[in-house]
């Protein structure tokens, strides 16, 4: 699985920030410094207009993809559920804080 | 006969004869005295100080020189030619190699312009053979080599010319290479263009805006080296079809399509390249737009009240182009680019004419289905070109007239040679994929300097149409032009470094996106760090992908023959276009658009997919399903089909596929008709590469 994000995306933030993504087995691109190697995962999985539209986005094992935020934070609590321990952070996320959530 | 040949302008003649203009420079030329007489030396000198730095002295012992040979040699016939290369010669042996540069003589080797008579230029299957093509061939030599000396720096020159990159349309120099605008220009300023023997007002009638329409394309493509695209044609023409009745609205989308069709009396014999941007709906950014009807006035409505009228006139276009020419024949021009939008299919009536541009791309292959998905909207071009509309050009969008778009430079980079050199290496192949976008990036500022100095001559210099300032702006907006770079032979790159081609593994699919994904990046970069608005475009490549197949066969023959396409015994060798698959990989038309598909994201000025029909008719609802899913569950940009034909050059009539002889009458006579790269055209007129490629086209089949 693999959340793309950006370091200056505040939903981003939000969600690393509450979640221990790692223990999750949750893999991190980080668009803004990954470089073309991100740039080309994202296009693989046929999101590069999705990620102009909003950030975070998770891809999930099966290929499918969840774009909004709430839905993404519900699946993590969901998973973190699973395993509590990894829950570190707490408060649902509201809107993009910066206009910095897409590509 | 003997003939003597000013050098150039010397002090014995009027002064008259001794402006800056090149007409009568060239007048001058040709009355010269047949005489031996007219030699003076000091023609030499005044030429070398005139156009190099030598010093007098210098300048004074070539030419005392120079009078030596031709006193004691043999010569017959002298020439200014001949003698300007014997000066090159001395200047050369004096190791002034800056000077010799500089007192170039650009010209064409009698051989070759006796060739040029006679043989088809097929460089561009678009240029027909004939005296107005030769004209343009040999000026287009002409100025490319001057593009090379002039304007260009010597590494971005040397790199075209050894083929890493390839510059575009170098013999079109002095012009941008290609233009998208629309109608309501000439709807509200007339045709009205700088140094016009006449002007005319605003049309008051719809078969006048169509007379205007054409001459401003043509005019356009004497100013322009590609193509002139015209956005949302039948919902800026209609207000001029209130009164019309439905036969007359047929007549008139009649006329426009032989009038660009049957135009070849442009440029170089050729028919003006042009694409009408085509909506069944009425795209959001224009709902609200006044509208321009007659006379240029406004008719005191919106653009939004005039949807059944420009559905009235995209359905009779494209009634004419099911129809065909009288032959049957697909229209080549104008290029039909039907917007496939969310609002498209909230439209009534969409279902029909769905059905309708389809039974057109099964029967004849004009459709280009063009997909805006979410908010985007752009004007399309070319062969695949597009331009999207950012939020200035959506506030533009409220003074139509004022968009205006153009792409200053296509510079295409040779993808399997960064392959061939960084042998197997990732970090070495990356580098030099930067270093020659950077390069790319050096050829778009001269050539945007060299345009700039141009047009800042305003309505007095060669570009007077394009500083022609009607609305307050010049027509060329040069704070909005794109410069393209674009790719050749993606499949090939990555078949040289990881071994497989793009369709035969994940793996090199993935090495595949991050090559362009690369490419976006830097582009992104150097754009910001230069100014400018640098995109990628997958570059039809009609003649590059033969270009460079054939260079790269000859300096780097040991790798490259493992990785060209086509047939080496006979010279009909080529890379695959752009990032497109190979041509002839079997596989079906869902895969294709959704894999290719995949690329197009970061290809911001355009990509399309193509489907080969060869003779087979799929039927139309299976396209427009094909359509549909296309726009709702791939990123494809564009998708258009391409069926090919059999056109008898004896019985005049054409059947479908390709065929040695006419099915009808047996004759041997006939020609083929199919798509070379983003526009149909006679097979006859394709060079070896595109002919290459035409035999390993994989036909696509479509489930009836």
């Amino acid at each position: 699985m693999t959340l793309f994000t950006k370091s200056d995306c505040s939903l981003c933030n939000q969600l690393k920030a509450r979640y221990d993504l790692a223990a999750l087995k949750i893999n991190v691109e980080e668009l803004d410094k990954g470089g073309a190697a991100s740039l080309a995962h994202l296009a693989w999985h046929s999101l590069v207009e999705d990620a102009r539209k909003s950030l975070p986005l998770l891809v999930l094992d099966d290929c499918s993809t969840i774009s909004d935020f709430n839905q993404i934070d519900t699946w993590l609590a969901a998973r973190a559920g699973q395993a509590p321990d990894v829950i570190c952070g707490k408060g649902p996320g509201a809107g993009c804080a910066t206009g910095a959530c897409s590509l | 006969m003997a003939q003597i040949m000013p050098l150039s302008r010397g002090k014995d003649y009027p002064k008259s004869l001794l402006n800056d203009d090149s007409t009568d420079l060239a007048l001058f030329v040709r009355t010269t005295e047949e005489d031996i007489t007219g030699w003076d030396r000091q023609r030499i000198v005044e030429a070398l100080l005139r156009e190099t730095l030598v010093d007098p002295d210098t300048a004074e012992r070539i030419s005392l020189e120079i009078e030596e040979t031709v006193k004691n040699g043999a010569i017959r016939t002298i020439t200014g030619p001949l003698i300007r290369e014997m000066v090159n010669s001395k200047l050369l042996e004096l190791g002034l190699e800056e000077a010799r540069r500089m007192h170039t003589r650009l010209g064409v080797p009698l051989y070759d312009v006796e060739q040029l008579l006679i043989q088809h230029n097929k460089e561009n299957a678009n240029v027909p053979h004939g005296p107005e093509a030769t004209n343009l061939t040999l000026a287009e030599g002409i100025k490319k080599e001057y593009a090379l000396l002039k304007v260009f720096s010597d590494d971005v020159a040397e790199a075209h010319l050894k083929g890493d990159l390839h510059l575009h349309d170098l013999g079109f120099i002095d012009r941008p290479y290609c233009s998208g605008q629309s109608l309501e220009y000439i709807k509200k300023f007339g045709l009205n263009l700088p140094h016009a023997l006449s002007m005319a007002k605003p049309a008051q009638h719809a078969d006048v805006l169509l007379a205007h329409m054409v001459k401003f394309a043509a005019a356009l493509q004497s100013h322009f080296a590609g193509a002139i695209g015209w956005d949302a044609v039948n919902l800026f023409y209609a207000p001029y079809l209130k009164e019309l009745s439905d036969r007359e609205v047929r007549q008139l989308a009649q006329m426009m399509i032989y009038e660009f069709s049957q135009q070849a009396v442009a440029r170089g014999g050729q028919a003006i390249f042009s694409d009408i941007n085509i909506y069944w709906e009425v795209p959001k950014h224009f709902e609200h737009v006044p509208a321009i009807g007659p006379g240029g006035e406004y008719t005191g409505k919106t653009y939004g009240e005039y949807e059944k009228d420009a559905q009235r006139f995209a359905w009779a276009l494209f009634e004419v182009y099911r129809e065909g020419d009288a032959a049957g024949r697909p229209f080549f021009f104008p290029k039909p680019l039907v917007h496939i939008t969310e609002k498209f299919f909230q439209t009534e009536g969409h279902e029909k004419f769905l059905d309708l541009i389809c039974a057109v791309a099964a029967e004849k292959g004009n459709t280009y289905f063009v997909f805006d998905r979410g908010e985007t909207a752009k004007i399309s071009e070319c062969c695949r070109l597009s331009f999207k509309l950012e939020q200035s050009d959506l506030d533009d969008a409220k003074e139509p007239w004022k968009m205006r778009y153009s792409a200053l430079q296509n510079v295409t980079i040779n993808l399997p040679r960064i392959a061939y050199r960084a042998k197997g290496d990732d970090t070495r192949l990356f580098a030099l994929l930067t270093k020659q976008i950077e390069l790319a990036v050096k050829g778009h500022e001269e050539k945007r300097r060299f345009i700039e100095k141009l047009l800042d001559m305003g309505e007095n210099g060669p570009l007077s149409m394009l500083a022609m300032k009607l609305d307050g702006q010049t027509y060329l907006r040069m704070h909005r032009v794109s410069h393209l770079v674009g790719m050749t032979g993606l499949n090939e790159m990555v078949k040289a470094h990881s071994g497989e081609e793009l369709h035969e593994s994940d793996e090199a699919m993935k090495f595949g996106l991050k090559v362009i994904a690369h490419m976006n990046l830097v582009c992104n970069r150097l754009g910001e760090e230069r100014g400018l608005k640098l995109v990628l475009e997958q570059t039809p490549a009609e003649s590059t992908a033969y270009r460079f197949a054939k260079l790269d066969l000859a300096h780097f023959r040991d790798q490259a023959e493992e990785m060209l396409q086509g047939n080496m015994e006979t010279g009909e060798v080529y890379y695959s276009n752009s990032t497109l698959y190979n041509v002839g990989a079997p596989m079906g038309p869902i895969t294709r658009v959704e894999r290719e598909g995949l690329f197009h994201p970061l290809i911001e000025a355009g990509s399309i997919t193509h489907v080969w029909l060869g003779e087979h008719q799929p039927d139309p609802s299976a396209l427009a399903d094909f359509v549909v899913n296309t726009f709702r569950f791939t990123n494809n940009d564009q998708i258009a089909f391409s069926p090919e034909f059999t056109s008898c050059l004896d019985c005049g009539r054409t059947s479908r596929g390709l065929a040695d002889a006419c099915p009808h009458c047996n004759s041997s006579h006939v020609d083929g008709i199919t798509r070379i790269t983003g526009y149909f055209t006679k097979v006859s007129s394709w060079n070896k590469g595109k002919l290459g490629e035409l035999k390993d086209r994989f036909r696509n089949r479509f489930n009836n």
